[in-house]
């Protein structure tokens, strides 16, 4: 009972901590536009070169392209295909190709176990079970090959040993252990890795009676669901962020009409930057600052 | 440089630079010797400047001379660093800013795109991430709770002292900000707007900035109207000067508009085209009567130089400009604003200011390439491509290339105009930065010029050279088309530096420029082929 409490409680950890992350990033105030090309929207042929909506005379009284299309088109190629690592850094590629892919089946796997635990009992679900099976076989060859590569990559290749620190080693030791211990389980029979999640969801009791290496396993990954949400790793989300709401942000305030409300209340926010020529002292709002174009400081005159 | 810790050193230079490690550049140029010698500094301003980075000096900041001194700089350094993560001092960036600080895997995937680095023969104070890492790392540790404990943990302690802080602002200055990086990387993490971060906090919390770009730059604008220090007096009787010239040069009768309201465009140029390359603005002037536009200039604070310095440094500076650019179209209520040929007056205007610009401030604004293409496409101009049969290159400026995603208007004209076009290779989006991004064009410091035009535009110049490898001699004639003003700062010295001109022939100039040579209108060729 005490591993299903502890799971149950990485799990809390895991949903709240990346909710609270997605929360505060969505709260931040409405940022200065800082896109970068090429920008996957309007037409393919513009899309072709980079161009963007600015290339047309009177661009601000043209409908705005509103298709998700092709940047559903380049997320699935990045994080299919790790497209960005392909074309800039290929010795590092295949590693992380491979520990992708096997974090990706390893999810798979565990939520095709937890259909196959949903299923009414005695359904008969033969090809599911061997799925979960399959799925879990190939998740832990291709997660441990991957994290023993950038192993090897982190502590030896020039362009990234100087920049590999404790934390890094770390993560991939974790990653690389929840990996190999699957592998182990993998010849353990009935008392597995395929049916470990059948095992936490019915005979939480029961589990006692698993080989040793089950248990390192699951709290491998216990620890594993509690940690993730307070790294980098949260970049499997987050690039919502970094893309679609930054690079990809081309929306100009003209076809916008609720941004200018937005944008008046950061106006008003009161700023304390101390250089002489800001000298806000914290009781000057922004307009005031701009507003305050000789530079002779705003917060001596507020 | 053997670790990154080794930024906190308290005596040493972390690199040399030595000219053998540069990457090679194509005969002639190859040639160590034929270089000019780098400017030596004396002891005594080594003893007051901090070079410890790399050898050079971009700010001449001034070393603290005592503990007292350094507590207090490392003091106002910490207070600048807990401003960036707050929403009421840096609402402009944040969320850029900690998506950046917090989701870097430190993959390096980013590094080979760098200009900068990969020119300089892969030296590490230049690796993009470097200054990037330093940055996170002191933010982590010093702004956030239990940030000391956590940096003892993950492995990642970076001392927090004078020296960090010097070099790290050098580090500052020797990134153009031209995002190729980010653009690399597949977290979307973007070190160019660390920089500018990191650039920020130095400016607007401790009130450090490189003098050409902030006392010289953003605050004479603010002041007389123009970085270049004209006001409106001055502009106006220099712009009549080069009326004068275009009636001398062609016989053309045109008198500049100045503050007509109602027209129809606001043309904004950056003003130092009117002081250093007449022939742009003239050129203009030449086209927009041609075509028949309604157009007209503005003698406002600002109304008349498109330059905003406050992009690559300091948000108040950035809204303070964009604001009394836009106050002046306001004022003579026009159709729409037309940036001249200057790349980050482009951004800086059309994108970063149009979520500071609100309500009646936000008028229309375009960039005066695509203007010019619909004017040379609509057949309204009768044009030669003959006139402009020499070899022709194409540079992508950054900021309105790969920031701003205007790439082909440029390219129509070209390929109509001018029969020997050729591309560098990579352009567009992917182009590389001429060297003198994010102000560099304008900045000397101590001995900053050896750098900008030994390892900074380096990549530049190659590309260049190759671009025109059918045809090195100085007898042809060739002309790099540069339609940005910063860039053609940094081209200039660049070749001179170098002797591009007296070695292969390679003039550099706007594109309005061989539009008005094509002119058939004109008995004598516009573009003289002189070097200036």
């Amino acid at each position: 009972m005490l591993t299903v409490m502890l799971i149950s409680v990485a799990l809390v950890i895991f949903f709240a901590g990346n909710a609270v992350r997605v929360v505060k990033t969505l709260r931040m105030p409405a940022h200065l536009r800082w896109e970068l090309y090429p920008i996957p929207k309007g037409p393919e042929e513009r899309q072709r070169y980079g161009g963007s909506y600015f290339e047309e005379s009177g661009w601000w009284t043209k409908p705005v392209d509103t298709s998700h299309k092709s940047e559903v088109a380049f997320v699935l190629k990045e994080v299919l295909l790790l497209r960005g690592v392909w074309e800039n850094f290929r010795a590092l590629w295949s590693w992380a190709w491979l520990l992708h892919w096997g974090l990706y089946l390893y999810v798979l796997a565990t939520l095709l176990a937890l259909g196959e635990v949903l299923l009414p009992a005695g359904a008969s679900f033969g090809t599911l079970h061997a799925a979960v099976m399959y799925g879990y076989r190939l998740a832990c060859s291709l997660g441990l090959a991957g994290t023993l590569g950038l192993l090897v990559i982190r502590s030896w290749h020039p362009r990234v040993r100087a920049f590999t620190t404790r934390i890094g080693i770390f993560d991939l030791l974790l990653l690389g252990s929840i990996f190999a211990t699957g592998m182990l389980l993998l010849t353990a029979g009935p008392a597995g890795l395929h049916s470990m999640i059948s095992d936490l969801v019915r005979l939480p009791t029961f589990l006692g009676n698993h080989p040793a290496v089950w248990h390192i396993h699951v709290a491998l990954l216990t620890f594993f669901l509690a940690y993730f949400p307070f790294t980098h790793m949260t970049h499997a989300y987050m690039k919502y962020f970094t893309w679609h709401r930054v690079r990809w942000d081309d929306s100009p305030i003209a076809h916008d009409p609720h941004a200018a409300k937005t944008l008046a209340v950061n106006l008003q926010r009161k700023t304390s930057w101390a250089a002489p020529h800001i000298a806000a002292g914290g009781t000057a709002t922004w307009s005031e600052v701009v507003a305050d174009a000789d530079g002779n400081g705003a917060g001596k005159r507020a | 440089m053997r670790k990154l810790g080794d930024i906190a050193s308290q005596s040493g230079q972390l690199s040399q630079v030595p000219v053998q490690s540069l990457m090679p550049l194509p005969a002639p140029y190859d040639r160590i010797a034929d270089l000019p010698p780098r400017k030596v500094l004396n002891q005594k301003v080594l003893d007051r400047i901090d070079t410890s980075l790399d050898g050079f000096s971009a700010l001449g900041l001034a070393r603290p001379q005592t503990p007292e001194e350094e507590h207090e700089f490392v003091k106002r350094f910490l207070s600048g660093l807990e401003k960036l993560l707050s929403k009421e001092n840096n609402w402009t960036f944040l969320e850029q800013l900690t998506l950046s600080l917090d989701h870097c895997a430190r993959c390096q995937t980013c590094v080979e795109a760098c200009p900068i680095y990969t020119a300089s023969g892969h030296d590490e104070v230049y690796r993009p991430t470097f200054r990037s890492e330093v940055f996170r790392r002191l933010m982590n540790e010093y702004a956030k709770p239990g940030g000391k404990a956590l940096a003892w943990l993950k492995g990642e302690h970076v001392e927090l002292n004078a020296a960090t802080l010097g070099r790290l602002l050098e580090s500052a200055y020797r990134c153009t900000l031209c995002r190729r990086c980010a653009q690399a990387c597949p977290m979307g993490v973007d070190n160019a707007l660390l920089t500018r971060e990191i650039r920020k906090l130095f400016s607007m919390e401790m009130g450090i900035a490189p003098k050409e770009i902030h006392d010289k730059g953003s605050m004479l604008q603010l002041r007389t109207g123009s970085s270049t220090g004209m006001n409106a007096r001055a502009v106006r009787d220099n712009v009549a000067f080069l009326d004068e010239e275009i009636r001398d040069q062609t016989g053309l009768t045109i008198e500049t508009p100045w503050d007509k309201e109602g027209a129809d465009v606001l043309l904004i140029h950056n003003a130092g085209e009117i002081l250093a390359w007449l022939e742009n603005p003239m050129a203009f002037a030449i086209i927009l009567e041609a075509a028949g536009i309604s157009w007209t200039m503005s003698s406002d604070l600002a109304g008349y130089d498109s330059v905003n310095y406050g992009l690559w440094y300091d948000d108040a500076q950035f809204a303070r400009v964009a604001v009394k650019q836009a106050e002046a179209a306001r004022k003579l209520k026009v159709k729409k604003i037309v940036l001249g040929e200057c790349g980050h007056g482009h951004k800086a205007s059309m994108v970063t200011a149009d979520r500071i610009l609100t309500g009646d401030l936000n008028i229309p604004r375009e960039s005066a390439l695509v203007l010019l293409r619909d004017i040379v496409m609509s057949g309204r101009l009768k044009l030669d491509p003959s006139r402009n049969d020499f070899p022709v290159t194409l540079h992508d400026p950054c900021n309105m290339v790969r920031m701003m995603g205007i790439v082909e208007p440029q390219r129509e004209i070209l390929r109509a105009i001018c029969p020997q076009f050729r591309e560098m290779t990579p352009h567009g989006v992917n182009n590389y930065c001429c060297g003198g991004g994010s102000g560099f064009a304008i900045m000397s410091g101590y001995n900053f010029e050896d750098w900008r035009f030994s390892v900074a535009g380096r990549m530049k110049l190659k590309q260049i050279l190759d671009a025109f490898a059918d045809c090195p001699s100085p007898e042809v004639k060739k002309y790099v088309c540069a339609p940005c003003s910063n860039c053609k700062g940094q081209f200039r010295d660049l070749f001179q530096y170098y002797g591009v001109w007296e070695k292969s022939g390679i003039l550099y100039g706007g594109l309005a420029e061989l539009i008005v040579n094509a002119m058939t209108d004109l008995s004598q060729p516009f573009i003289k082929w002189e070097f200036h």
